[in-house]
C-alpha cells in the first residue's frame, strides 16, 4: 500500500479529486489489491474498486467488508468505453493476477479487464507481476503497467518491465528466507517498507 | 476505558477486521515511533539493544510484533515474555521472533542496573487498555525493576501498572508513550518526552462516530507524533 502513494504523492495528482481505481482479481493478488485499498483510503486518496468475482475465502471476504464499511465503492461493472476510465480516474491499481496465475488469464472475466486495461491512458500500478503477463518470460502485447511493486522480490518478468518506476515492497521477509533463496534484497531507508530500484534505462 | 474496548469490538465484529491485522499494524506503529525517536545510531551500548518486556495478553503481543520490526531496523532486540498464552496467534508471533534469530531471556535481569548496562531502551508491552485490578506476579517485581532503570522506557498504549484512566503517580513514569488508536484518558498523566500516535487503521466513520478527533498523520507515515 505505501508503493501507490510514493509514485503518486497527492498533491501531483491531476484530477481535482484524489481517485484511484483499484481492480482485483479473484485470488490473492486481488485480495492484495482490497487491503491496498483500505490502506489508500487512509491515506486520503478516494479509492473505487472493481472486483467482479469474489473469493470464497474467509480472510478475503473479511477483506471485502473492511473496504465496504471504509465506504469503498465497489463497481458493478467496468466500462468498456476505455475514455470513462481515464477522465474519473488519476491511475488504476492493476490486481488482477499475481505469480501464482497460469490459467487466470484467458478466463473471464480476467481477459476482458485486461483488454479493457491495455487500452487506457492513465497510468497502471501493476502489483507483483502485471496481470497478464508470463511471469518468467514477461510481456507479449500485455498491458504496460506505469509503476511495478514486486512483493517479496521481484520475479523474472520484472527483466521486461519498462516503466518509470519499479518498487519492492519485501521488507518483512526473515533473513533466513532471504539468504535461502539468495534474494539479495537493497537496503530499506529508515522504516521505510517499499524501495525504488534504480529506474530501467 | 469502556470506549476503548467498544472501538475494540466494534473493529472486530462489524469491520471484521482480524486481531492478527491490527496487532500487525500496532506492532509495526511501535517499532516505527521507536525508530524516530531512538534512532539506532543515538545509543551509547555498543549495539543498539533493547529489551522487551511482553505481558500475558494483547499488549504483550504487539511487543513480540514490535521486537519483529525493530530487528528489521536494524535494531538488536532481546524478549522476555514469561507468559506466553497458549494460543495460536501468540504461539506463532513467538515463532517469528525466533526465527527472526531474537533471544528470549529465561529469566528477567535481576537488578536495574544489569539492565541499563546491556540496554539502550526498554519496551514495556506489559499490560495494555483492559488492564484492571491487582498487578499478578511476575509482573509486580519486573514493574519494580523497570521503575528502577535509568535507560528510557517506551510504554505501549499505557505506562504498565497505571490505571487506565487514572494513572499512578508512584508508578512507572517512561520517556516514550505510543499510544495506540487513539490517546486513553491515562494519557493525560504522562510526563515523558514523547507521545506518538500509532495504529493508523482507523475507518474515518468509527472516528467520527466516537468523536475521537484524531490529529492528521503526515502523508503515509504510520505515527504522528503528538505534542
Amino acid at each position: 500500500p505505501w508503493s501507490s502513494p510514493q509514485a503518486f504523492p497527492l498533491p501531483s495528482l491531476p484530477r481535482k479529486q484524489p481517485t484511484v481505481l483499484v481492480v482485483c482479481g479473484p485470488a490473492q493478488n486481488g485480495a492484495i489489491g482490497l487491503v491496498c485499498a483500505r490502506h489508500l483510503r487512509i491515506f486520503d486518496y478516494e479509492p473505487t474498486i472493481f472486483y467482479p468475482k469474489r473469493s470464497p475465502d474467509p480472510l478475503y471476504r473479511d477483506f471485502t467488508t473492511q473496504c465496504e464499511k471504509m465506504d469503498i465503492p465497489f463497481l458493478s461493472y467496468l466500462p468498456t468505453e476505455v475514455q470513462l476510465i481515464n477522465d474519473a480516474y488519476n491511475a488504476v491499481v492493476d490486481a488482477v493476477l499475481g505469480a501464482e496465475a497460469e490459467a487466470g488469464e484467458g478466463r473471464e472475466p480476467c481477459a476482458a479487464i485486461l483488454a479493457t486495461l491495455k487500452h487506457i491512458r492513465i497510468p497502471i500500478v501493476s502489483l507483483d507481476v502485471p496481470s497478464g503477463w508470463d511471469v518468467e518470460a514477461g510481456s507479449s502485447g500485455g498491458i504496460s503497467p506505469d509503476v511495478l511493486v514486486s512483493l517479496s522480490a521481484p520475479k523474472q518478468c520484472a527483466r521486461s518491465f519498462l516503466g518509470r518506476q519499479h518498487f519492492v515492497a519485501g521488507r518483512f521477509l526473515p533473513y533466513d528466507v532471504q539468504k535461502k533463496f539468495e534474494l539479495n534484497p537493497p537496503e530499506y531507508p529508515g522504516t521505510e517498507c517499499v524501495v525504488a530500484l534504480r529506474a530501467p534505462r | 476505558q469502556e470506549e476503548a474496548q467498544a472501538i475494540d469490538q466494534e473493529l472486530f465484529t462489524e469491520y471484521k477486521f482480524s486481531v492478527d491485522q491490527l496487532m500487525e499494524l500496532a506492532g509495526l506503529s511501535c517499532a516505527t515511533a521507536i525508530a524516530k525517536a531512538y534512532p539506532p545510531s543515538s545509543f551509547t551500548t555498543s549495539q543498539p539493544a533493547v529489551l522487551v518486556v511482553c505481558g500475558p495478553g494483547n499488549n504483550g503481543g504487539d511487543g513480540l510484533v514490535c521486537a519483529r520490526h525493530l530487528k528489521l531496523f536494524g535494531y538488536e532486540p532481546t524478549v522476555y515474555y514469561p507468559k506466553c498464552p497458549n494460543k495460536p496467534l501468540f504461539e506463532g508471533l513467538t515463532t517469528q521472533c525466533q526465527k527472526m534469530d531474537i533471544p528470549f531471556l529465561p529469566e528477567f535481569p535481576a537488578e536495574a542496573a544489569l539492565i541499563d548496562e546491556l540496554y539502550g531502551l526498554v519496551v514495556d508491552a506489559i499490560f495494555g487498555f483492559s488492564f484492571k485490578g491487582a498487578v499478578r506476579e511476575p509482573f509486580g517485581s519486573i514493574l519494580g525493576t523497570l521503575e528502577r532503570v535509568t535507560v528510557p522506557v517506551a510504554s505501549i498504549d499505557i505506562p504498565s501498572g497505571w490505571d487506565v484512566e487514572k494513572g499512578k503517580a508512584d508508578g512507572l513514569q517512561p520517556d516514550m508513550l505510543i499510544s495506540l488508536t487513539a490517546p486513553k484518558k491515562a494519557a493525560l498523566h504522562f510526563t515523558g518526552r514523547y507521545h506518538f500516535l500509532g495504529g493508523r487503521f482507523v475507518p474515518p466513520a468509527l472516528e467520527k462516530k466516537y468523536a475521537l478527533n484524531l490529529p492528521p498523520y503526515p502523508e503515509t507515515e504510520c505515527v504522528l507524533q503528538l505534542a
